[in-house]
């Protein structure tokens, strides 16, 4: 009796993880839609769920007026972890920036653009996260930033670290100022995102980011410390005023998605710095 | 680029290995310090936990379950960006803290276990004997705690070295951490965990055949 009783239940249990329920991706789309499904990697966002990013790359495609194709995004920690899971078969394609996707590109030659229309015009702005109290340091950098553009050192900065960069190279080493008694900004950076963000062989923090640091120090006078930190634990790192600044991207285009998408609470964000280009990559077939 | 020279960059180009063994030192360096203190703490707590003082007894009871029913990701978030985050200590302290309670709740658990699996009687007839309290601890009780716990002390030991692995979240850099950013930097991620691992389990097994040695001594 007892045998026929677990035999019962683990019929059912069966049943139900076999799929009785409907798919989760399927409703309020168009049939043609359905065809295709391509699972996208993209970086986490920390207000934004997997399912209202599809939503809102299936909006991105109409308004395009591309062929809709059905998107399910993935959720990744970092471009490491997406590199994983496109080579492990768990997504089709992934989300990064134009310049991460060139320099990935030249130095694995697994991996090839995609050429998806809709995807052009869709950039990410970069900008520096503080705690949101600190109002100091936030016009600080906002006047710097300014000041960079005005005097074309940003756009200098751009060419030498990312545009310039030969294919596939790290970028040059950065030396940053010291000075005697100043006061410290220390900064947090993940080492993830090359050419804008990378750990050098000898372990020192590199790239377009360290490059704007450098600049940075020189011009409010001030020692800064760059800090790794992983990208998962950034924020609580800022909230709790371990560390003074942390690089952040924003979403500019604001049709269907919040601006604040990528946005913890307890932090501001500066002016952004920097513009990229989203870009998707795959594997070669 | 053929397979040898990918490892190359990988690994050895423009002093890429010693940044590795700084690495590893690092995770070195916390997983001893933490294993001495962990067990020291869990030796006390063991006793507290076996003793007859009623508070600290049920103390034990209260920490061993806590810590023991926590990632250890998430007792470091909370000591490094909470508890201690107005101290101003050092993220390996914080870390040697973190790792040091960790352990200590497990030391504290297998030596439990090994007290438990030994023959009371064995002490008994050493009292009876005349020995005194602490030589039949140390006589009788010790020899045969450390046979017993030995094997698990070991996986405790192998498990703290792995648990390391996360300290990259309080700005350390540890091995984990550089193979993280040799991965980012040459964009070969698969290769590079595949040589991290490999860096893992060489200390692991470093510690098994330290274990092995010492067995091996005491039998002879």
């Amino acid at each position: 009796m007892r045998v026929k009783i677990l035999l019962a239940i683990l019929c059912t249990a069966c049943l139900f993880m076999t799929g009785c329920g409907s798919d989760s991706n399927s409703d309020n789309k168009d049939p043609d839609s359905q065809a295709t499904i391509i699972k996208l990697g993209m970086i986490t966002h920390l207000n934004a769920s997997e399912k209202q990013m599809e939503e809102y790359l299936f909006k991105v495609q109409e308004r395009s007026h591309a062929k809709v194709i059905n998107h399910v995004p993935v959720f990744f920690d970092n471009l490491n972890l997406m590199q994983l899971g496109i080579e492990s078969g768990k997504v089709d394609v992934i989300s990064t920036y134009k310049s991460v996707a060139e320099y990935l590109i030249a130095n694995n030659n697994k991996y090839e653009l995609v050429h998806d229309d809709w995807i052009k015009g869709l950039a990410d702005n970069f900008c520096f996260a503080v705690h949101e109290d600190d109002d100091a340091l936030k016009t600080d950098l906002n006047k710097v930033i300014k000041d960079m553009e005005a005097d074309g050192s940003l756009d200098k900065l751009v060419k030498d670290y990312i545009k310039n960069v030969d294919n596939g190279q790290a970028p040059p080493k950065v030396d940053i100022p010291k000075f005697d008694g100043a006061d410290k900004i220390v900064v947090g950076v993940t080492g993830d995102l090359p050419p804008l963000d990378l750990i050098l062989p000898d372990n020192s923090p590199a790239g377009f980011n360290t490059a704007l640091l450098a600049e940075i120090a020189k011009r409010l006078n001030r020692n800064v410390e760059v800090v790794q930190i992983d990208s998962g634990a950034r924020a609580a790192a800022l909230v709790a005023d371990q560390i003074d600044v942390i690089f952040w991207a924003i979403v500019p285009a604001g049709d269907f998605l919040d601006k604040n998408i990528d946005k913890p609470d307890g932090i501001a964000l500066s002016e952004p710095y920097f513009q990229d280009e989203i870009a998707h990559i795959k594997l070669k077939n | 680029m053929d397979f040898t020279d990918l490892l190359y960059k990988i690994f050895l180009k423009d002093g890429g290995w010693l940044t590795i063994l700084n690495g590893l030192w690092v995770t070195v360096q916390i997983s001893a310090l933490s294993l001495l203190l962990g067990t020291v703490f869990g030796s006390l707590l063991c006793f507290f936990r076996l003793g007859k003082i009623k508070p600290l007894k049920v103390a034990a009871q209260v920490y061993i379950s806590i810590i023991r029913g926590s990632p250890v990701l998430m007792l470091l978030m909370l000591l490094f960006y909470g508890v201690f985050a107005r101290q101003g200590l050092s993220p390996i302290v914080v870390a040697v803290i973190t790792f040091s309670m960790h352990t200590a709740a497990h030391v504290a658990e297998l030596l439990r276990s090994a007290l438990m699996a030994l023959d009371k009687g064995q002490v008994e007839a050493a009292r009876t004997l005349g020995f005194s309290k602490w030589q039949a601890f140390k006589l009788v009780t010790f020899p045969q705690l450390v046979r017993i716990a030995k094997p698990v002390y070991q996986s405790t030991v192998v498990n703290l070295i792995q648990w390391t692995s996360v300290v990259g979240y309080v700005t350390i850099t540890d091995l984990t951490r550089v193979i993280n950013n040799i991965a980012s930097r040459t964009m070969q991620p698969m290769i590079t965990i595949i040589g991290g691992m490999i860096i893992y389990l060489a200390l692991s097994y470093l510690v098994y055949g330290i274990f092995h040695w010492t067995d091996r001594r005491r039998t002879q």
